[in-house]
């Protein structure tokens, strides 16, 4: 633990997990965002990382009114916890049982006592429960029965390792408890392990916990989990089914279902991006009447001065621009093979991809491969990272073909530039086509929704946008009206600043913006 | 004795009885042959030198002067002994073959000058009375002995168990015939005898290691870092041995019970004899204890941390824990039945023995009971062994140092209440420690997995 910054006190502690300051992104520039919009509040930064050694500099010049920093890593050598025997207490077991038993059914009800009694065994100044965990004749009776009961994987060394690096964190997290600085707040920007600290924090200060998420934490957790190979499960071929998740990763998803779980319960309010988020969330365990939708805004005096420099007419050039990081989940490669099927048509269409390159050389090289084999040289173009404002004038479609999004502020940027958009159907993106409200619906759609990994139908879609001028132009229209009624940066702050004021008891101040809070 | 399992299971494998008999015969020959050449050419020699040298005197002289250069080479190489085994082991273990011979070289060096200086001192002040050539090769002997036990470490740990029985065989053979030729030159012929022998034994084995271990250095001190890295077995190794004498160095300084030889040195004819006759008998529970600890036992202890680096179940895991419990406690009841069979053998024999060998019958009593204490002796061996396997090296420190502790206690306590319990001080105490180190090691297998897990 370090502390970077250094307060008596502030307002509200923003726990955030392996994101501000030190990693860039689009949470990290959301949390920039909002920490410059509220500068009437002094801000506590907890910091959660896994090794130290991964993180270097801040990435962000912080404000002034973020007072405290502080930053924890959950991998780094902990616990001065001796390593001895111990019996263990049979007490503290029963109580593990009751907490692993709620985790598993899955339901907020009952949630208040469990929880409370397993965050006074962590909480112990002493370490107490740490060495219970990690030395006791009781916990290690218990990682057995357990281990015979559920686990289907054969391998006990994986489990028991499993087990360990999963639980250890808690203790950390645990910590960082005692020590923080008196706040009149939290709010948590993701569930996980950050969620789960809110949750400690909450019980044990007494103070309300705001949830923000952007994407779903578990569910991202989830991809990462069916993708990585660092979970060992030891199966061989006969024990293995393709479809089959591995004991050992269905044990970790559990687990960070069971932080947002914990999470969850304690949030007096928890904020989704978009709808598809929020039914997310109360699939998972949130109750109903705490979610509300706060979309991300942008900033309307940026981009929207753009509009009169564009040169729209039925004969300016087909120019479609996917912006975005040449990765993978951005699947590019169904973007330019969708061009194949527009060039067809439309031999002058160009397609550019505007986006930093160097973040997986392998794959942006296959991808520079396949624009050579589609005989796309012409039509495809590779731009690097260019400033939106430089490039949006001569766009006239904006393309999205990722596998997985949350709410795309590129696609905000385009609209409010001026740009219809193409999309595949991922998080937020038929809301921000097709409009999510009765209102927002009527404005009619500002683009189309494909499904994902269809080149052909991606490149359907952006021809009839193409050589239709009437319906891109009705689109761009509802493009321009939707981000302006629904998607400004002001909007997003105004909610914002009345969910803290309700949530730290203050008169609310008049405000203009109506808060769209779905129940 | 690591890595002699393999050779045991080849011959243990053989069809018939043959091969079980070859295997046991082998076993029993590694295990006890050096000790055995060691008792059985002090005895030889006095033997065979009986109204050749006069007078009588000079043999016992001899005899208790060899016996004192073993007791004391013994305790003070016990300090290096298993922390350079240990070192061996680790240094091989990480291919780290050829740094090897330099330590034993550095060892060696260490040692020679330690002997030295402390045999050179004993010889300058402790035998005044004594011809100068006694003094030299008393020191001289002691410095080779202390050798000896260094190069018999150094090539078990290479594993070159057979050459060493055979260098043994060879060094005890001159060393008998080198002693016999001399015996016309009385109490110095003798120890000439001794010293030259012993000397083409560490000659030998010297030889055979510079000729099998080329090593680029010749001289390292690397081993010096067992200090730091294995304390405790620089002390277990001096606690066992100065345990397995503490008894007999206090009925050679008891009055009552001892008479001096030479010099400074006295012998208690009443409690050496005895003992010395009694280690011949373990040859076959020491044969039983290799055989069953190496393959067995080490069979069982491999699957069972095989399967758990592995990844193999909990159930595999404990069915393993469960076989080397099963095999561990089948070893110690094989021990002990054979042991049996061997103090019966001695209670049956005894007064028949003593006649031929013109001993007094009052030895007797203290035969049997010495005989029960050395059949312990092995099955404490056998736990220690375990223990080692185990790698718990404070739980076998704690062992050897209440070896230390009890035998010098109950020793004391024997002499104070009688010849009649003359000898049941060391059993005493080598039954208090084997009960001691058992409940421990069962308690210690109880908690095998969890210990194995939780606190490693």
């Amino acid at each position: 633990m370090a502390i970077i910054r250094k307060a008596d006190s502030a307002d509200i502690a923003l726990l955030l997990e392996g994101t501000y300051p030190y990693i860039s992104g689009g949470v990290s520039s959301w949390v920039h965002q909002m920490v410059t919009a509220f500068p009437e509040y002094r801000y506590a930064i907890v910091f959660i990382g896994s090794n130290p050694d991964e993180y270097g500099q801040p990435r962000y010049q912080m404000p002034d009114n973020v007072v405290h920093l502080e930053t924890h890593f959950l991998h780094e050598k902990h616990g001065e916890s001796e390593t001895k025997p111990r019996k263990g207490d049979p007490q503290t077991m029963q109580t593990v049982r009751e907490l692993h038993d709620w985790f598993r059914s899955g339901s907020t009800e009952g949630g208040d006592a469990v929880f409370k009694a397993l965050a006074s065994m962590l909480l112990d100044s002493k370490d107490v429960g740490e060495a219970e965990f990690l030395y006791a004749k009781t916990s290690w009776e218990y990682i057995c029965q357990q281990y015979r009961e559920r686990c289907t994987d054969p391998s006990f060394v994986d489990y028991f390792w499993t087990v360990r690096s999963m639980h250890e964190p808690l203790w950390t997290l645990a910590r960082v408890t005692q020590n923080l600085i008196p706040v009149r707040l939290f709010h948590t920007v993701s569930t996980g392990y950050a969620g789960y600290l809110g949750a400690l924090l909450k019980n044990k200060r007494l103070k309300p916990l705001l949830t923000s998420e952007h994407g779903i934490y578990t569910k991202e957790r989830k991809i990462d989990l069916f993708q990585s190979n660092w979970v060992r499960d030891n199966r061989d071929a006969f024990q293995k089914h393709a479809s089959e998740l591995s004991y050992f990763r269905s044990l970790w998803i559990r687990f960070f279902q069971g932080l947002g779980l914990a999470c969850y319960d304690a949030s007096d309010k928890i904020v989704a991006l978009y709808e598809n988020n929020r039914l997310r969330q109360v699939e998972d365990g949130a109750p109903t009447e705490r979610t509300l939708n706060i979309p991300n805004g942008i900033k309307l005096t940026r981009f929207a001065p753009i509009r009169p420099n564009r040169d729209d007419s039925p004969k300016s050039p087909p120019i479609l621009c996917l912006l975005g990081r040449v990765v993978p989940i951005k699947d590019i490669k169904t973007f330019i093979r969708g061009m194949r099927t527009v060039a067809n048509e439309l031999p002058n269409a160009e397609g550019w991809i505007v986006g930093p390159d160097n973040e997986d050389p392998a794959y942006a090289q296959e991808c520079r491969d396949l624009v050579e084999s589609l005989g796309l040289s012409n039509n495809v173009k590779f731009l690097g990272f260019q400033k939106p404002e430089d490039i949006f004038p001569k766009v006239k479609l904006l393309i999205l073909s990722s596998i997985s999004e949350a709410l795309p502020l590129s696609l905000l940027e385009g609209y409010a530039a001026g740009i219809p958009a193409v999309t595949t159907d991922v998080g937020s993106c038929s809301q921000l086509i097709y409009g999510l409200t009765d209102e927002d619906k009527a404005l009619g759609p500002s683009g189309e929704v494909v499904p994902i990994a269809n080149p052909e139908a991606l490149g359907r879609a952006c021809l009839r946008l193409l050589s239709h001028f009437d319906v891109w132009q009705a689109c761009q229209a509802a493009a321009v009206a939707r981000v302006e009624r629904f998607y400004t940066d002001d909007l997003m702050f105004g909610r914002y600043r009345t969910l803290y004021q309700e949530l730290l008891g203050e008169a609310a101040t008049p405000d203009t913006t109506d808060t769209e809070t779905v129940a | 004795m690591a890595g002699i399992g393999f050779e045991l299971r080849k011959l243990l494998n053989k069809k018939g009885y043959l091969g079980l008999l070859q295997g046991y015969f082998y076993a029993g020959l590694i295990s006890s042959g050096p000790w055995v050449l060691s008792i059985l050419g002090v005895l030889l020699i006095g033997f065979f030198s009986i109204a050749v040298v006069v007078p009588d005197f000079l043999i016992a002289q001899f005899q208790v002067t060899v016996t004192y250069i073993m007791a004391v080479s013994l305790i003070l190489t016990g300090f290096i002994q298993l922390g350079f085994t240990r070192f061996i082991a680790d240094r091989l273990f990480e291919h780290k073959d050829y740094i090897v011979l330099a330590n034993f070289n550095g060892v060696l060096l260490a040692v020679t000058l330690a002997a030295g200086l402390l045999g050179g001192l004993s010889a300058l002040f402790l035998f005044p009375e004594e011809s100068v050539l006694y003094r030299l090769l008393l020191a001289g002997s002691f410095v080779v002995m202390s050798d000896i036990w260094i190069a018999a470490i150094f090539l078990s740990g290479m594993k070159r168990y057979k050459a060493i029985v055979l260098l043994f065989f060879l060094g005890y053979s001159i060393t008998v015939a080198a002693a016999l030729l001399m015996r016309p030159f009385g109490l110095e012929g003798l120890m000439g005898g001794f010293f030259i022998g012993q000397s083409v034994l560490l000659w030998g084995m010297v030889a055979l290691v510079l000729y099998e271990f080329p090593g680029a250095d010749f001289v390292r001190f690397d081993w010096l870092e067992v200090r730091k890295v294995y304390p405790s077995l620089i002390w277990t190794g001096f606690f066992y041995n100065l345990a397995a004498w503490a008894d007999k160095f206090i009925f050679w300084y008891y009055p009552y019970t001892s008479n001096q030889v030479i010099g400074p040195l006295r012998a208690s004819e009443i409690y050496d004899f005895p003992i010395f006759l009694a280690y011949l008998s373990i040859i076959p529970g020491m044969a039983v204890f290799l055989v069953r600890m190496e393959t067995d036992f080490v069979e069982y202890y491999e699957k069972f941390y095989n399967a758990v680096r592995e990844g193999e179940t909990l159930q595999y895991i404990e069915e393993m824990r469960n076989e080397m419990v099963a095999t561990i406690r089948q070893g110690i009841a094989e021990i002990v039945k054979i042991q049996g069979i061997a103090i019966l053998l001695v209670f049956a024999l005894g007064p028949i023995l003593l006649d031929a060998l013109h001993i007094s019958r009052l030895h007797l009593p203290l035969l049997y009971v010495d005989v029960v204490s050395a059949g312990l002796q092995v099955v404490f061996l056998g736990l220690l062994n375990v223990f080692f396997y185990l790698d718990r090296r404070r739980i076998v420190l704690m062992l050897t140092g209440l070896l230390v502790v009890s035998n010098v206690l109950f020793t004391s306590i024997s002499l104070y209440l009688g010849a009649a319990f003359y000898g049941y001080g060391f059993a005493a105490a080598m039954l208090l420690t084997v009960t001691v180190a058992m409940l421990v090691l069962d308690r210690k297998l109880e908690t095998l997995e969890y210990e194995t897990f939780m606190l490693q």
